[in-house]
């Protein structure tokens, strides 16, 4: 039989489905015909992705290290062992050396509790989440310009708009319902102007193509900028927005004329962007990883949202994780508190300080990616990572793991023996989002209640009790309740004032207010690219349809693995002829960083000068790539336009 | 007389697949095992119930789906002589799940088996007629049976050839019978590899260009073939040419399966069910099937 | 009471004539979820039974055609065994309408046909079928009366339902609904004209009332002879999702997949579930060559499957019943009607007329 419904726990759409539990398995299951969202319809994800989530080799008990092989252990053995080693560390090596890395997969319930233990109960200002590698880049930039780290606008909006750009986002494999309302704009007579180097599903909606060169889309955003400005192509009310003459001032040293060969657009495709843009409001602008992850993300953010602002329209950034959002107003980021305000805010820090009875820190800790590195270097001496297989998602898998197994202390709350899991200390047993209540915070705002369907498989427990546990062996209290820490969430974070379980009862949930907030233009400089000769192509890293995160569920669900069997990269036919590459056979794919091999596709989808690289299963994905330095401006790791080379593999 | 594929006595089974055994498997244990190349390997079965296994006919061109327990199930051809009624052989390529962990299973290991499922090659229709068998690779085991068989009714046939192509020497399957049958008078065995090797000394080159060798007689003549696609493509073309009609030139398709009994649809071709209408289908069935693009 | 009797059930014993027939056998019916949703589902008592629906979204087939359905268990090891399910209960699907009634008499024919599947027959042999009449279409996107299969069905019910105000007419269409009906039996009187008539007028009203419409005659002929051009079912296929919801909710769908399922104590579970056409991996082989590689092949597939003669004449119908879900549940715009309307508006541009011969006199 079916009960209550629930919110999808995969991207950040946030369908609600129905799931009919059979014992521990699912025995059917189906989309919501009312829901604001699902409309009656899922994604591949959710339509094939959930048994995923019930495989038989979940993780049943806790597991600790013994020599070279995990052992099951009680409970009680598990938190023991993790209540006296953080207690050790601490009192060795300080509250510091201890890190704590979130996930925008876990509740917003269990994000806000994880920020509460680090900065309460253990005391350390490192705590940070997955959305270090990949949106968080987006947040300071946003904050700044259009004063929210969230989307502008609900997915009705987006169906309804009268023209949007789209850049670097693979909507139409890995956000479904945004595709789809893109479509259904573009019936009505949306322009689409998307920009992407590769040709990708969204080319049938697109009235306007561009292909960047990667990495170089900050030349043709600011001549897309000054276009707008210098043509008189923005709204009457754009002039009133702060920062409008400094925007205007910083961009007299574009030059049109040499845009193609910089940045793979031309002057006059960046001229009719603008009028599209310019002549079919209201506009939606979008933009997804392929910005986010980029180095000076955080510019082509500002740059965006400048659009935006200058042609009086909105802006959607492109989050994947179901509670990318939740995780990001709940505070899972070292440099924020919850409510998304800067540590730096003394106000806003003293108020936390007396919610929470506890001394913060006025300046960020580490963030994700540095306290990896911090692992290589001894000065993070223990590692608490909830619902992420870090070692997959960071950057360069090999340096991480290398840098966690220095580690005197790795515990890793998972679903699965993931390969972070395997090289942990201790392993708990979580269960999934069909497990547990609480609350996701989808795309649009919008904060849903999620609703436990199964008994928590084998001895599983959700993150929210595992914090508690764990608290209250170091002596503090954290309620392991999700309606309890709800109402402590809507009590202290302005935003989330109104949610309720009990209105959620009744009401599939809103968008959180965004009225009162302060739009400002940033002006933009141009950012030197350096070249390397040794590397000369671009890398175009992407996600394919049935790949998600690091595909630790798809890749345990039959039907999505199967169609997906093997992993490949494209090139362009000329690039590949001229380097003397054949299809079908296998490359290797090599930059500073890291190498990986592939089976070789050729592709026209994939202009000259680029490899086109796919995550795959099993770590197999082009993060192997990437630096473990992050950018300096956006404090993120680099996963786009890296510098690569290819050759024929030995 | 228009040939056409033909149809079991017993489409599926004696007992098995009969009512509500439809979908359970009979258990069978592995009596020996032969390595026909690197990726191949001959499977010798016997069924567990005896009662059952007396009961238990098959014919020429049939398949059974094969469980190995703990993997799942896959579609393989019979690879014996039907007339064996003691046991039967399966050759199976370790090419996924299922097959790869059958390829693990030691002797006396048990698996289960659905069957026999299918459709024959038309072996009373042709009775009287010059036989010629093309096959390739992998493709020599499902029309195995069809040899054996003919060879035991040997009067019963005119002249009868083989044409066998393999990527090399080493990767032939039935290399001994392979080696019997080009002793006999009465059976024209000629064998062709891709890439030869130091001892080869036979034909190289695609199995086509073995066909001006054979001397048959088109008017009377029906071809056996199965191979990968590519194979079947050029050789029916080259069959036309000699003379052949198109429903003298009879094949075993090869399609994704799941079920094998016509219900999950993985194997249908338009409006056809390749595990229930076939896998045997003539040329001319084929042509019907648009998506072929015959 | 026999086929073919017609009876009049008052509305205010409606809920006492279910609850007989629960006495007996689960009811499965239309229930009210969050929100205004409406799904089919195991229902406690008729009270719980919502008759006017809307929108539902995930078809009653999953009843005999379960989403996820264990097959039987073995054990592994030096003694393999195998051990068959029990089998399923005896069920009535109540205010079903007579497009899944139509889809359920195709899937009933179609795992039947040359061999039986025991599911399935298992499952329908016990499941009677009290339908319902749409007096008006319930929903925009409903096109049955393109797909003779309602909105009131002549034949292949057990019993049909409709709602004439303050009572129902009461067909008996099968033995199954006639056997049935004996539990409630006592609670029927038999129709006389008025009742008849008033059906009929109903009838006719409701075939005007509807909004989509799929007119499908060229669309099968095109179809059927392979003359749409690879190009259009190409444009067809670059807007497709890949999420399989066309054939998860269409009730006449039939194609699963088969896996072996691990369990915790280490036996195994051979488990099927709903499988698409439109997954590229439905017709991948082992060696990784694919018959279908393209999103244009797997959508004329779906379209061959749904409107070709071929089909029609083996299975005695088109794949089609016209409940309008493929409408509701498609996130591009693949559903029947639209692609329909495409072909044949496609077929425009390619579709040359013939010059008249310049000798012709």
């Amino acid at each position: 039989m079916v009960d209550k419904p629930t919110i999808c726990g995969f991207c950040s759409c946030g369908c609600a489905l129905y799931v009919e539990p059979a014992g521990s398995r699912v025995a059917a299951l189906c989309p919501s015909t009312n829901h604001p969202v699902s409309t009656g319809r899922l994604c591949f994800k959710g339509w094939n992705a959930i048994p995923g989530l019930m495989g038989a080799d979940r993780l049943r008990a806790p597991l600790i290290r013994k020599g070279e092989s995990l052992e099951s252990v009680s409970w009680d053995e598990a938190l023991s062992y993790a209540a006296s080693n953080l207690k050790r560390i601490i009192s060795t090596s300080g509250s510091n050396s201890v890190g704590v890395i979130g996930s925008g997969k876990l509740t917003n319930e269990e994000c806000y509790s994880l920020v509460k233990f680090a900065r309460q109960v253990i005391g350390t200002p490192n705590i940070d989440g997955t959305s270090r590698f990949y949106d968080a880049s987006m947040v300071p930039a946003l904050l700044e310009t259009i004063g929210l780290a969230a989307s502008q606008v609900d997915l009705d909006s987006v169906a309804r708009a009268g023209s949007m750009l789209v850049v670097g986002a693979n909507v139409m494999e890995q956000l479904a319902h945004v595709g789809s309302r893109i479509q259904d704009a573009v019936e009505f007579g949306c322009k689409v102007v998307a920009a992407d180097p590769r040709v990708s599903r969204i080319a049938p909606q697109a009235s306007l193509f561009l292909h960047p060169i990667p990495g170089a889309d900050l030349i043709w955003l600011r001549a897309l900028l000054k276009t707008i400005i210098d043509n008189g192509l923005y709204v009457e009310t754009a002039t009133e927005i702060a920062g409008f003459n400094d925007l205007r001032d910083s961009l007299k040293d574009v030059s049109v004329k040499q845009l193609v060969g910089e940045c793979g657009v031309d002057a006059e495709e960046v001229r009719q962007a603008a009028e599209i843009l310019s002549n079919n409001p209201p506009v939606v602008v979008m933009f997804g990883l392929g910005v986010l992850q980029q180095a000076g993300a955080s510019d082509l953010v500002k740059a965006l949202a400048n659009v935006a602002m200058l042609l009086g329209g909105s802006v959607m950034p492109l989050r994947g994780q179901n509670n990318a959002q939740g995780a990001c107003d709940m505070g899972l980021a070292t440099e924020y508190l919850p409510g998304c305000v800067p540590i730096s805010d003394e106000q806003a820090r003293q108020r936390w300080e007396s919610v929470w009875n506890c001394k913060l820190t006025e300046t960020p800790g580490m963030n994700a990616a540095e306290m990896i590195r911090a692992c290589a270097s001894g000065d993070i001496k223990a590692l608490m990572v909830f619902g992420d297989n870090l070692v997959l998602s960071a950057p360069n898998s090999e340096s991480a793991v290398a840098a966690l197994e220095k580690l005197e202390f790795l515990v890793v709350s998972e679903l699965y023996l993931t390969e972070t899991a395997q090289i942990a200390n201790l392993v708990l047993p979580a269960c999934s989002f069909l497990e547990k209540d609480g609350t996701f915070t989808n795309i649009e705002r919008r904060v849903q209640r999620v609703r436990k369907i199964f008994e928590p498989i084998g001895d599983s427990k959700s993150d929210l009790a595992i914090i508690s546990l764990i608290s209250r062996l170091l002596g503090f209290e954290l309620s392991d309740d999700p309606e309890t820490v709800t109402r402590e969430i809507s009590l202290n974070i302005p935003q989330y004032s109104e949610v309720s379980y009990l209105s959620l009862e009744s009401d599939w949930g809103k968008p959180w207010p965004i009225d009162g907030v302060k739009a400002a233009m940033c002006p933009v400089e141009s950012i030197l690219q350096a070249e390397d000769p040794d590397y000369p192509l671009r890398l175009i890293s992407s996600r394919i349809h049935y790949h998600q995160q690091t595909g630790t569920i798809c890749a345990r669900t039959s039907i999505l693995a199967r169609e997906y069997p093997e992993s490949f990269a494209e090139m362009n036919e000329r690039e590949a002829e001229k380097r003397g590459l054949k299809a079908g056979r296998h490359v290797t794919i090599s930059s500073k960083f890291g190498s990986l091999t592939r089976m070789l596709i050729l592709s026209d989808a994939v202009p000259e000068g680029c490899v086109h690289v796919p995550h795959f299963f099993g770590g197999d994905s082009s993060n192997m790539l990437a630096s473990q330095e992050c950018d300096s401006k956006s404090k993120t790791p680099v996963y786009k336009a890296i510098a690569v080379k290819v050759e024929a593999a030995k | 007389m228009v040939l056409t594929a033909s149809r079991p006595a017993n489409m599926w089974g004696v007992t098995i697949g009969a009512g509500d055994r439809l979908y359970l498997p009979q258990i069978a244990i592995i009596e020996d095992i032969i390595d026909e190349t690197p990726d191949t390997k001959t499977f010798k079965l016997r069924f567990e119930d005896e009662e059952f296994a007396k009961a238990f006919k098959w014919e020429p061109g049939q398949f059974v789906e094969l469980t190995v327990f703990g993997a799942g199930e896959a579609p393989i051809g019979f690879a014996s002589s039907p007339l064996e009624k003691s046991f039967f052989e399966l050759t199976v390529v370790n090419r996924g799940k299922v097959t790869g962990a059958m390829h693990l299973l030691p002797k006396g290991a048990k698996v289960g088996i659905r069957g026999p499922l299918g459709n024959c090659w038309p072996l009373e229709q042709i009775k009287g007629m010059d036989v010629l068998v093309i096959s390739g690779g992998c493709g020599l085991a499902p029309l195995r049976p069809a040899i054996l068989y003919i060879l035991a009714n040997r009067n019963d046939y005119g002249e009868f050839w083989l044409l066998y192509g393999a990527r090399t020497p080493a990767d032939r399957d039935f290399k001994y019978d392979l080696a019997e049958w080009a002793k006999r008078d009465d059976f024209h065995v000629l064998e062709t590899v891709d890439v030869g090797d130091e001892s080869w000394t036979g034909n190289v080159g695609v199995v086509t260009t073995l066909l001006p060798h054979v001397k048959i007689n088109p008017a009377n003549a029906v071809a056996l073939t199965c191979g990968p696609p590519i194979m079947i493509k050029f050789t029916t073309i080259e069959l036309m040419k000699m003379g052949f009609s198109e429903d003298r030139v009879v094949t075993s398709l090869e399609r994704y399966m799941k079920c094998g009994v016509g219900k999950c649809g993985h194997c249908c071709i338009n409006h056809v069910y390749i595990c229930t209408e076939g896998p045997v289908f003539t040329y001319a069935d084929m042509k019907k099937l648009p998506e072929l693009g015959l | 009471m026999k086929v073919g009797d017609t009876y009049i059930l008052a509305k205010t014993d409606l809920p006492m004539f279910f609850a007989a027939i629960g006495h007996e056998m689960r009811l499965i019916a239309p229930r009210a979820f969050f929100g205004g949703d409406v799904i089919f589902d195991i229902v406690e008592s008729p009270k719980e039974i919502v008759w006017n629906y809307g929108h539902d979204i995930y078809p009653p087939k999953r009843f005999l055609l379960p989403h996820y359905e264990d097959m039987f268990r073995y054990t592994t090891g030096d003694d393999v065994r195998i051990e068959p399910l029990p089998a399923p209960p005896k069920q009535a699907i109540v205010g079903i309408r007579s497009c899944d009634v139509s889809a359920i008499r195709f899937q009933e024919r179609f795992f039947g046909d040359q061999i039986d599947d025991p599911y399935y027959r298992a499952r329908s042999e016990n499941t009677v079928l009290f339908s319902i009449v749409c007096n008006k279409p319930p929903k925009r996107e409903c096109f049955c009366i393109c797909c003779d299969s309602g909105p009131y069905l002549e034949s292949g019910f057990d019993v049909q339902l409709t709602d004439l105000g303050d009572r129902y007419l009461y067909e008996i269409g099968s033995e199954k609904g006639e056997q049935a009906t004996q539990l409630g039996a006592f609670m029927l009187k038999p129709a006389e004209p008025k009742d008849t008539a008033e059906r009929k007028r109903i009838e006719l009203q409701a075939d005007s009332l509807f909004q989509t419409v799929a007119y499908m005659a060229k669309a099968i002929m095109f179809v059927s002879e392979d003359q749409v051009p690879a190009q259009v079912w190409e444009e067809l296929g670059s807007t497709c999702f890949r999420c399989g919801a066309c054939t998860n909710l269409c009730p006449v769908c039939t194609c699963f997949t088969v896996e072996d399922r691990p369990e915790p104590n280490g036996c195994f579970t051979r488990c099927r579930s709903w499988d698409s056409c439109q997954f590229s991996g439905f017709t991948r082989e082992a060696s990784g060559h694919n018959p279908r590689p393209t999103f244009g092949t797997r959508v004329q597939r779906r379209f061959y499957h749904k409107a070709s003669y071929q089909y029609i004449l083996r299975d005695g119908r088109h794949g089609c019943v016209g409940c309008g879900r493929c409408v509701s549940a498609c996130l591009t715009k693949l559903d029947l009607p639209s692609v329909v309307k495409r072909i044949r508006r496609a077929m425009h541009k390619y579709l040359q007329p013939q010059p008249a011969s310049p000798n012709s006199s």
